[in-house]
């Protein structure tokens, strides 16, 4: 509810710009907080100049996607007293969905609130987001490595470690935002029902089964991520080239329709086929019942509990290890390796908006939740694989990460790294939902009208 | 108030301030309400219009006026199937509301052992908000849930999966479940007071005359409660109507109900999608607001038939 309040107010503001008739374009600030910025991202300011300016600001605005209570207390019990100590309280604004923090933005930035001014200074952020605020100009700047604990992480563009930290979602992040956590997609079975050796492991597989036991499977309704995701996955192994992730790295711009439409007609045929067989989707060939596509991971997830649907696939490397701690899932939950062409692994950042109000503070918390001991502790405490790099860490660090990390549950790492692949490009994010909103669940035309369409509303 | 006017009589008004006091009181009182319901309703709803009909230059869509986004709607596969499931939310809870209500409110009238119990019970759902109710629903009616898992212990089903689903289905039990289960208690306190307020005068009257049982209630009593029907459904069904949340949690997915599609077209990605989104919210009010005006001009002309003003 808080969200739809949250919403009429953006509107509200939308609105007030749209009569001021005010166009979109880079906002100013105040002078004070535009000299912060353009000396700080000239490299003219040392770290000690931004402690000192943070504490005069006292407090940052951190936007962050609320869903998980484990989160919320880390950020309180950890977070909140390290920038007490600098002087800072931490306001944290708890999203259900990461596009409220943009919108806001934007609307803010139409009506031209620049550096100094805004409302929020870092969004938890990543793909789709950042590719809507970086193609609007409406970051910070490049701030990612002048921040102290850059120090653990690569953004040498020679070395191809740096690629998750350089590219988010095949789009170059231009340093503009922080590495804070990984992750990857993962399927959890559980094994009381279902046993290991019967889970699918590929989507021949997994059609299979679903027409053996139809209603035991489904998968989160796009455009949720995690709903994109599993359609992802999808594209890449039943890609007719046999090329996997390869052809999806790149962008709408370079992809044409007829080239979209060629590599992806299997993999949408194949989720119009297996519908009838997801949960609620009548269990025979050509019917449509009401196939249930949850609304979000914890709609997924309820339904797994519940002993509803036998597998549930959700970004969370460490997910299933902490619901069984916690006692959110039963003890027999594990992990499996689903699908075994690719499961999708990235990272997630800390991105500071055009308009932040506290920017000194927001460089502070960006760098501080980026801290070794914070990124151990936040893996260790709720299970988010580290942002930053293992390999610049110390021994000491690194031992430590393997005593802290939870369970994979039933898979190795090494089985867990040769399934891994990349995000698709972001600026196909939308074409890809988009297609799976008008020929999966709409049926409003064939997969040729649908694309073509997608492409020109772009 | 009341001492002070009575030592100043009001035909000497030897303070301007105060006499302007007096003058602009009224609109004084008013103005907080009348500003908030006209720039937070009646502004925001002129804008979606405005939006509706292409003009949007934040999103860099200037077409004002072109009727594409509710051609375009009219044509969506799925809107007329949308229109169906939303008025069918809204009317068949309304009308099954209606009756428990007035069957409760009459039973409510009789003494009986417990009154005072029943009557702080049924009125518990008024305090508790709709998404509780959809939560007690979910835990209750769901394939997982405690009624399910209940026969399937007892052996009646073969798996929670065979157990009739009751929500995330376009049957919308469950939906409909919520709205009957908060709407009943608010329906009964209208046609219990108005009930209370008639006495029983009238009915007696009836009854030694010879009217049956059956006769008073059509004859008599009906046509007394209407003016409390009429109103409490009014406000009845333009929740059911517009409501987004209950049909978002547990509806049966696409097509979903006008509320819902206004959200999806909102939330998408594309910012263009947004006019679409406004064309549905005009459509959503434009269709509410003519059900309740046919539904109070064939109030008005009943009443008029039985001569009452």
């Amino acid at each position: 509810m808080h969200n739809i309040v949250g919403r009429f107010f953006t509107l509200l503001t939308l609105t007030v710009a749209l009569l001021l008739g005010s166009a979109m374009a880079q906002p100013t600030g105040t002078p004070d907080a535009e000299a912060f910025r353009d000396a700080f991202l000239a490299g003219n300011l040392s770290w000690d100049d931004v402690l000192e300016r943070a504490a005069e600001e006292g407090e940052v605005v951190w936007a962050h996607w609320g869903g998980s209570e484990n989160l919320n207390t880390w950020i309180d019990t950890v977070v909140a007293p390290e920038l007490a100590a600098l002087g800072v309280t931490l306001r944290t604004s708890r999203l259900t969905n990461t596009r409220d923090a943009v919108d806001l933005v934007l609307a803010e930035a139409a009506a031209d609130k620049g550096v100094g001014e805004g409302s929020i200074d870092g969004i938890w952020i990543n793909g789709e987001n950042f590719f809507t605020l970086s193609s609007q100009g409406l970051n910070f700047g490049s701030f990612a490595d002048l921040v102290p604990n850059a120090q653990y992480i690569h953004f040498d563009p020679n070395n191809p470690a740096s690629g998750p930290n350089l590219f988010d979602f095949g789009y170059p992040t231009n340093k503009e935002e922080m590495p804070w956590s990984g992750d990857q997609y993962m399927c959890a079975i559980d094994t009381a029902r279902l046993d290991r050796a019967d889970a699918p492991s590929n989507f021949e597989e997994l059609e299979a089964w679903l027409r053996a036991n139809p209603g035991r499977f489904t998968y989160v309704r796009p455009p949720q991520f995690n709903g994109n995701t599993f359609v992802q996955t999808v594209l890449y192994a039943l890609n007719p080239d046999g090329t996997s992730f390869q052809p999806f790295q790149s962008s709408a711009d370079e992809i044409s329709p007829e080239e979209f439409i060629r590599l992806a007609t299997p993999a949408y045929e194949y989720l119009q086929r297996i519908e009838p067989f997801l949960l609620g989707g009548g269990g025979a060939d050509g019917q449509r019942g009401s196939p249930i596509y949850p609304e979000d991971q914890n709609a997924l997830e309820a339904l797994f509990v519940n002993g509803e649907i036998d597998m549930a696939c959700r970004f969370g490397m460490y997910n299933t290890a902490v619901a069984v701690e916690t006692g959110r899932f039963p003890e027999t939950a594990e992990n499996v390796i689903f699908p075994e062409s690719g499961m999708i692994k990235n990272k997630n950042f800390i991105g500071v908006p055009v308009n932040a109000p506290n920017p000194a503070a927001a460089m502070v918390l960006a760098n501080l939740l980026a801290s070794p001991e914070n990124q151990l502790s936040k893996l260790g405490a709720i299970g988010y694989v580290m942002g930053i790099d293992a390999d610049l860490l110390s021994p000491e660090q690194q031992a430590q990460i393997d005593e802290v990390a939870p369970s994979l549950m039933g898979i190795t790492y090494d089985e867990l790294g040769a399934a891994t692949v990349p995000d698709t490009n972001a600026s196909l994010v939308g074409i890809i939902e988009g297609t799976w909103i008008e020929f999966v669940e709409r049926r409003t035309g064939s997969l040729e009208e649908v694309v073509q369409r997608v492409y020109a509303d772009r | 108030m009341a001492s002070a006017s009575s030592q100043q009589p009001i035909r000497t008004p030897r303070r301007p301030l105060r006499e302007l006091m007096r003058r602009f009181y009224v609109p004084l009182m008013l103005a907080p309400v009348v500003i908030t319901i006209g720039v937070l309703f009646v502004g925001a709803l002129f804008v979606a219009l405005l939006q509706s009909f292409g003009h949007a230059p934040l999103y860099g869509i200037q077409e004002f006026p072109t009727l594409k986004y509710y051609r375009s709607l009219f044509q969506l596969p799925g809107f007329w199937s949308s229109v169906a499931l939303t008025f069918y939310y809204a009317i068949v809870p309304t009308i099954v509301g209606t009756i428990l209500s007035v069957y409760l409110a009459l039973a409510l009238r009789k003494t009986f052992r417990g009154k005072g119990f029943v009557q702080f019970i049924y009125k518990l759902p008024l305090m508790i908000p709709y998404l509780v109710g959809v939560a007690v629903t979910i835990v209750l009616f769901g394939n997982g849930g405690i009624v399910a898992r209940s026969l399937f212990a007892l052996g009646i089903i073969d798996s929670t999966g065979d157990f009739p689903r009751l929500i995330y289905s376009h049957a919308g039990w469950g939906i409909m479940f919520v709205y009957v289960w908060k709407q009943v208690p608010f329906t009964t306190l209208i046609v219990y007071s108005v009930l209370m307020g008639l006495g029983r005068d009238s009915e007696e009257a009836a009854a030694t005359l010879g009217a049956s049982k059956w006769q008073t209630f059509w004859q008599v009593t009906l046509p007394q409660i209407m003016p409390g029907i009429v109103s409490a459904t009014i406000i009845v069904f333009a929740f059911n109507f517009g409501s987004f949340e209950i049909p978002f949690i547990l509806g049966g997915g696409f097509p979903n109900t006008l509320p819902v599609e206004a959200w999806r077209a909102f939330e998408d990605a594309d910012y263009a999608r947004r006019l679409r989104a406004m064309a549905i919210v005009m459509f959503i009010g434009l269709m509410s607001g003519a059900v309740l005006f046919l539904y109070l001009w064939t109030y008005r002309r009943f009443e008029r038939a039985r001569g009452r003003q």
